[in-house]
Formats: C-alpha cells, sequence, structure tokens
C-alpha cells in the first residue's frame, strides 16, 4: 500500500515538473542587453538552406569583432514566426528575408531602419536597389533593406542530350518550340514538370508575364485599373502548348521525383530556378548541366533572367545599438563575404564585381551581371494570393479535354476574383 | 454521522478532476473563445485590427470557394462515412466468427490506427505517384500508368487512404459491442430458424445499437474535420479539388492572410458539426430506446 502512495506521488510530481518545463519561457533568444561592454544582437534568418552559410559569417564576424556579438536565429517557417513576433512586439535585431510580400508588409509597418546613408549601398547594383524601391511600401526610394543575394529562375538544361539532339539555346519563343520539337525527333523528352507541387507551376508563369503583359500592368492591378483577363491570354496560351513536350503525367509527379528523374537523363530541360540546382546534384553529382534565361517572346529584348532578391538584410527599430548592427551588415556585403556566401549557396551578388563563377548557372552570370534582368511577378501580387492553385486548376481543366479559350478566359477571371478579393480586405 | 458521510466526496476525486478541468480550460476552451472573438474582426494574424461585427460572417455565404469546399468536405464524409462503417461492421462480423489466427488478424488490421495519418499518407503519396504507376506501365493499363493524385480523381485516392485507416478503430468498436451479445440468444435463434444475415439483421444488429451510435457520431465528426491526410497526400490539390473546410481554414487562415475571415469559418464549421452530432445523437439513441 505504501508503495502505491509513493508510485502515486512520485508521478504527480514528476507531471507538474513537466508541466513547470514546458510552460516557462524557453529562454528569450534576442540578447538586447550589452554585458561588460559587449553588445548582444539576435541576427534573424529567414531560409534554412542557407543556415550553415550564415553560421560561417557569423562566427567570422565575432571572432573580428570583440565588442559585438551575433548570435544567428534561423527557425522553421519563418515567416510565420517573424510576424508572430511582430504582434508581440518583440523584434529581431537584425533580419535576414527575401525581398517578398512579406518584406513589403514590413516596410508599411513601420519597424525597419531606413538605410539609405550607408557607404556598402554604393556598392551594390542599381538593378536590384531598383526592386528593392520598387517592393517598397507606397514604392518610396529608401533603402529599408539591401539585397545580400539574389535568385535567378529560368531554364536548366542538361547540356549532354542538348548536344546529343544537335540543339542550341533557343533565344526567341519560337526557337524554344523548335527545340523541343527537335527533341522530341531525337527521341528525348524535352521537360520534367511536377505540377503535384503546385509552386512548380509559377517559374513558368514569372517568366512569361513579365514579357508579354503590358507595361506598368503590376501597378494598374493594384489600383483596380487593370485586370488578368484581357492582357494574360498570351501567357497561358503559350504555357498551355509548352506542357505537351512534358511526360504524360506531369500533374502526377512531385518536385523531388521530377528532379530525381531529371538528373537520371530522362528528360532535357527543367523549369525551375537556381536552388533546385543542388537538390538535382544530390541524385546525380555528375550531371551536367546549365541554366539559360527563359526566351518568353520573340522579342529578344524583352527576354530577361527572372532574378529576384532572395535575401536581403534589414535593421529593425527596435535594435538597442544600430551602430553594431549596420556594422555587422557592412560586413556581410563585403565582396569576399559575398562571394563565400554565393559560392556555397548557388546564388548571386548584388555587390558590383562579385561574380558566380559556377558552370551550373553560367548561362545565366553574363545577363545577370549586365542587369538585364527582372523581378517575379509574384512578389507584387497580395500576401496570401495563391495563383499556383489556380493555374493548377487550369492544367486540370486542360487534361480533362476543355475547351483551350473558355478555360483560359475562366482561369484569368478567376485570378481576378481572388487577387481582388485580398487587395480590398 | 452517517448524514454527514454519505454527503461528504472524498477530496480524491477533487484532486483528478479539476487540474485536469483547469488545462483543458486554459489550452482547449481559452483559444476556442478567443477565436469567436477574432471572428468579429479583420485581423490578419499580425498587425492591426479592428471590429467589423458580422462583415466575415456575410462575406461567408457569398462566397464561392466556401461553398466548393463546403460541398466538397460533404460528399467525402458522406461517402467515408457509410463505406468505413459498412466495412468496419463486416469485418467485425469476421473477425468474432470462430477463425484461426484471430488475434494475430485483429493485430494486423489494428495496425493502421497506431501509425500517424500523416505517416500514412506521406507513404500512399510515394505508392500511388512511383509503385501504382509502375505496375499499370508494366501491365499496359493506361488508367493505372499515372498518379491518381494529380487527376480530377483525386480525392478516391485520398478515400481509400482514409477509409483503410480508419476502419481499425470503427472495427474495434463494433468487436467489443458483437462481444457483449450473450451467445445464448443465437442459440434460441438457430433454434427458431433464424441463421446467416437474417439473424445478422433481425438480432445481432439490433443488439449493437450503442455501438453504432458512437461510432457514426465519432466518423462524421472526424470526416467533416478531414485535414491530415489532405494535407500530407495532395496539400488540397489538384487545383482545389480536394480542399476540405480544414484546408481552406489553414491555408487562407495562416498563408492568406485571412486569420479572422477563417476564424469566422471555424465558428461555422464547429456549429455546423456541433449541429449534426447532436441531430444524429438525438435519433440514433431513439433508435437504441425503441430497439432496447
Amino acid at each position: 500500500m505504501k508503495m502505491k502512495k509513493m508510485l502515486a506521488v512520485g508521478l504527480t510530481c514528476s507531471l507538474a515538473a513537466m508541466l513547470a518545463a514546458g510552460c516557462s519561457d524557453s529562454g528569450k533568444t534576442s540578447g538586447k542587453s550589452s554585458d561588460s561592454g559587449v553588445t548582444h544582437l539576435e541576427f534573424f534568418s529567414s531560409k534554412m538552406e542557407n543556415v550553415s552559410t550564415m553560421q560561417k559569417l557569423v562566427d567570422k564576424f565575432n571572432s573580428q569583432n570583440t565588442d559585438v556579438q551575433i548570435t544567428l536565429n534561423s527557425p522553421a517557417d519563418a515567416g510565420t514566426v517573424l510576424k508572430t513576433r511582430m504582434t508581440k512586439d518583440d523584434l529581431p535585431d537584425i533580419i535576414a528575408y527575401g525581398g517578398d510580400n512579406i518584406y513589403t508588409e514590413l516596410t508599411e509597418a513601420g519597424i525597419l531602419l531606413d538605410l539609405s546613408d550607408q557607404e556598402v549601398l554604393k556598392t551594390i547594383n542599381d538593378s536590384y536597389m531598383q526592386m528593392v524601391y520598387d517592393i517598397n511600401g507606397d514604392k518610396a526610394e529608401k533603402a529599408y533593406g539591401i539585397p545580400f543575394a539574389a535568385n535567378a529562375s529560368g531554364v536548366i538544361y542538361n547540356t549532354d542530350l542538348f548536344q546529343k539532339a544537335g540543339v542550341t539555346i533557343p533565344e526567341t519563343w519560337d526557337e524554344f518550340i523548335a527545340a523541343c520539337e527537335k527533341l522530341s525527333a531525337a527521341g528525348i523528352q524535352p521537360f520534367e514538370l511536377s505540377f503535384k507541387d503546385s509552386w512548380t507551376i509559377l517559374p513558368s508563369w514569372n517568366s512569361l508575364a513579365p514579357a508579354t503583359q503590358p507595361e506598368g500592368f503590376l501597378d494598374a492591378k493594384k489600383e483596380g485599373t487593370a485586370t488578368f483577363l484581357g492582357t494574360h491570354e498570351e501567357v497561358l496560351e503559350k504555357y498551355s502548348k509548352l506542357v505537351n513536350y512534358a511526360q504524360t503525367d506531369f500533374m502526377g509527379t512531385s518536385y523531388d521525383d521530377g528532379n530525381r528523374s531529371f538528373a537520371n537523363g530522362e528528360a532535357a530541360m527543367l523549369i525551375n530556378g537556381v536552388w533546385a540546382v543542388p537538390e538535382i546534384k544530390k541524385t546525380n553529382e555528375s550531371i551536367n548541366l546549365d541554366m539559360f534565361a527563359y526566351p518568353a517572346s520573340n522579342d529578344k529584348s524583352k527576354n530577361k533572367v527572372v532574378s529576384g532578391i532572395d535575401v536581403m538584410l534589414m535593421v529593425t527599430n527596435q535594435c538597442k545599438n544600430p551602430e553594431a548592427a549596420k556594422r555587422f551588415v557592412a560586413f556581410m556585403l563585403e565582396p569576399e563575404n559575398s562571394q563565400l556566401y554565393i559560392n556555397e549557396q548557388f546564388a548571386f551578388s548584388p555587390v558590383e564585381g562579385v561574380v558566380q563563377e559556377d558552370a551550373s548557372v553560367a548561362g545565366l552570370a553574363k545577363d545577370i551581371a549586365d542587369g538585364k534582368v527582372t523581378d517575379f511577378v509574384d512578389h507584387y501580387y497580395p500576401n496570401g494570393y495563391n495563383l499556383s492553385a489556380i493555374l493548377s486548376e487550369f492544367f486540370l481543366n486542360k487534361a480533362n479535354g476543355m475547351d483551350e479559350s473558355e478555360n483560359i478566359a475562366a482561369t484569368l477571371k478567376k485570378c481576378d476574383e481572388q487577387y481582388d478579393i485580398l487587395n480590398t480586405r | 454521522m452517517n448524514k454527514h458521510r454519505n454527503n461528504h466526496i472524498s477530496p480524491a476525486f477533487y484532486l483528478m478532476v479539476v487540474p485536469v478541468a483547469a488545462l483543458f480550460f486554459l489550452l482547449h476552451t481559452v483559444p476556442f473563445l478567443k477565436g469567436i472573438f477574432y471572428s468579429f474582426t479583420n485581423w490578419k494574424g499580425y498587425g492591426n485590427w479592428e471590429f467589423i461585427g458580422f462583415k466575415n460572417f456575410l462575406q461567408f455565404f457569398k462566397d464561392p470557394s466556401i461553398k466548393q469546399a463546403y460541398g466538397f468536405t460533404f460528399q467525402f464524409a458522406l461517402s467515408a462515412t457509410v463505406l468505413v462503417n459498412v466495412l468496419s461492421l463486416a469485418l467485425a462480423c469476421g473477425l468474432n466468427g470462430k477463425i484461426r489466427g484471430k488475434n494475430l488478424l485483429k493485430a494486423l488490421y489494428f495496425l493502421p490506427y497506431m501509425l500517424g495519418t500523416l505517416i500514412i499518407g506521406f507513404v500512399f503519396n510515394f505508392i500511388f505517384g512511383n509503385i501504382i504507376p509502375g505496375f499499370g506501365k508494366m501491365a499496359g493499363i493506361p488508367g493505372l500508368s499515372v498518379n491518381i493524385l494529380g487527376t480530377s480523381k483525386a480525392w478516391l485516392g485520398v478515400l481509400f487512404v482514409t477509409v483503410w485507416q480508419s476502419m481499425a478503430f470503427n472495427t474495434m468498436i463494433y468487436l467489443s459491442g458483437l462481444q457483449t451479445v450473450d451467445k445464448d440468444i443465437y442459440d434460441a435463434a438457430s433454434v427458431d430458424g433464424a441463421v446467416g444475415l437474417q439473424r445478422f439483421i433481425k438480432i445481432t444488429f439490433p443488439l449493437i445499437a450503442p455501438f453504432f451510435t458512437i461510432n457514426m457520431v465519432l466518423s462524421v465528426k472526424s470526416f467533416l474535420m478531414a485535414f491530415d491526410q489532405i494535407m500530407a497526400m495532395t496539400g488540397g490539390g489538384p487545383g482545389t479539388a480536394t480542399t476540405t473546410i480544414s484546408m481552406l481554414i489553414y491555408k487562407r487562415g495562416f498563408d492568406g492572410g485571412q486569420f479572422a475571415y477563417q476564424s469566422a469559418n471555424a465558428v461555422i464549421l464547429f456549429l455546423v458539426v456541433a449541429s449534426i452530432s447532436v441531430f444524429q445523437l438525438k435519433i440514433l439513441e431513439k433508435r437504441e430506446a425503441k430497439v432496447n
């Protein structure tokens, strides 16, 4: 009887202890305190893919600067975490985030410091700074964030298969289709598409839309003076033609399976961005691949590399020591450090003179260095706009035999409807 | 002295109930009430918000994507409930009979319940994407050569997996129900000449009425709230073909910045599920009473 009682008490105590442990604050990582003259700053980074590289840079800074110590914090689902912290008024000191609509929200919330007076800005490529101004709330020409790394989206191709079929890099839309025909004739599947993971439907849209939509569409759409219906038919017509050159079950192939098939040489081209390259290489280290800009139009001048700001650095107004934070930002943008990052991450640097030399993305490097880039249009759509679901339905309808023009009209109408709902909320 | 004894409730009972009740209130009821509160605002989940009264609920009835989600969810829940309960009942009857390896079979059929819904979803994702098309291509059957989850029939794939996994729990309930039926009744029935299907319909089924009630109410409730398997297998796609109400709330509420609006959706879903459950209970309990 005594044993039972002891067991009961013991279990209750351990339960209470676990409860206490679970409820206790798991230690705030944002060290805003400065003890004995050392400033501790929190560096919040949104990407899981670059954690090791970021940590290297942070360690390097910490060893060179004993009066400022940076702690890297890279949680999963960073967007949601950041938004939650905003509501709790518990902001990190320095943030590394992509140049997308969440950044726009941050600028509109008025929590970022204006870094326009920083020396380091002079070393940044103009087209990338222009992108920052374009995505600022109210398009203010202020440097609320400084671009740190850029990505690129286009067409990844297997150089061996291209050589085998005798195909050269297409520079216009017509040449693109001709290349597909040539590949098919040689018994090579032109594309591997993976629409089951519907976000992979976006890269083509992001390449086709900027080259074919009317000038100033994105602003006009925001103001409600333009519609997708009537302006984006060409995008869907071309996209629809393209998928005919992919594998039969492109609706049911996942991103991972698609990468694997491409890596195993089952198709000549993959439409995605540089971030897919490491994934492909995981399956097949020795694959010979390169990228070229998506030739969306027959007008060569409109065919640009779609490149967005993958990582930008910001300092929040809650930082107790902004000078120290700005030192860290300048450090990150030093050519040597920028080079380290882009080498490890297959990214492109917005810093003048820092060049991406990896052969796998050589096809794009020149265009990017020349500033022949255009941003991802989906960065300008409202937060929460589910374009991938709309386009996925377009292709499902196509697979079910819906009349093409009916399908296009219905899809564009949906694009407008869903955009408008989010735009007015 | 005696009177005092009868009214005195041992403190042990309070000790067991109160802490758990407090936890439940804190972690379940409070967020629930908060959700209802936010459904009257326009909060995005962060930033500023203001009261907008019933605007969310009015918008709810005009929203085509909500109609589609509710329509699909009801279709899915109905199909799943019928299939799961019919198959579970059949299986339970089978397992209740005199067969060899009964315990092994019971363990085998219960296995799906032990595996998490998400894990099963991912595994079947792979099966539908690689194994079945592989087999279909070899056998030359065009219908099976594609991933069913990428077609308009994707919901059938999800239904199959859901039914397979849910059967375990329902079978267990039915089995325990069947075991409460006194063997003497069966003997009496066979004397009167009632066997097989007739015996099942007239005798067995009425006697397991309470278990049928439990299973029906729980089935409908859990299928109306289906989320894990959809998330793991199709993510609501292709397009929005397999988007259930819970998927819609999650996607639009968190990714889509429609936190408050989807909270309203969640409140309505709660009311729908609660009223259906209460309605079911009333009808089925009346039936139980009639039968007994």
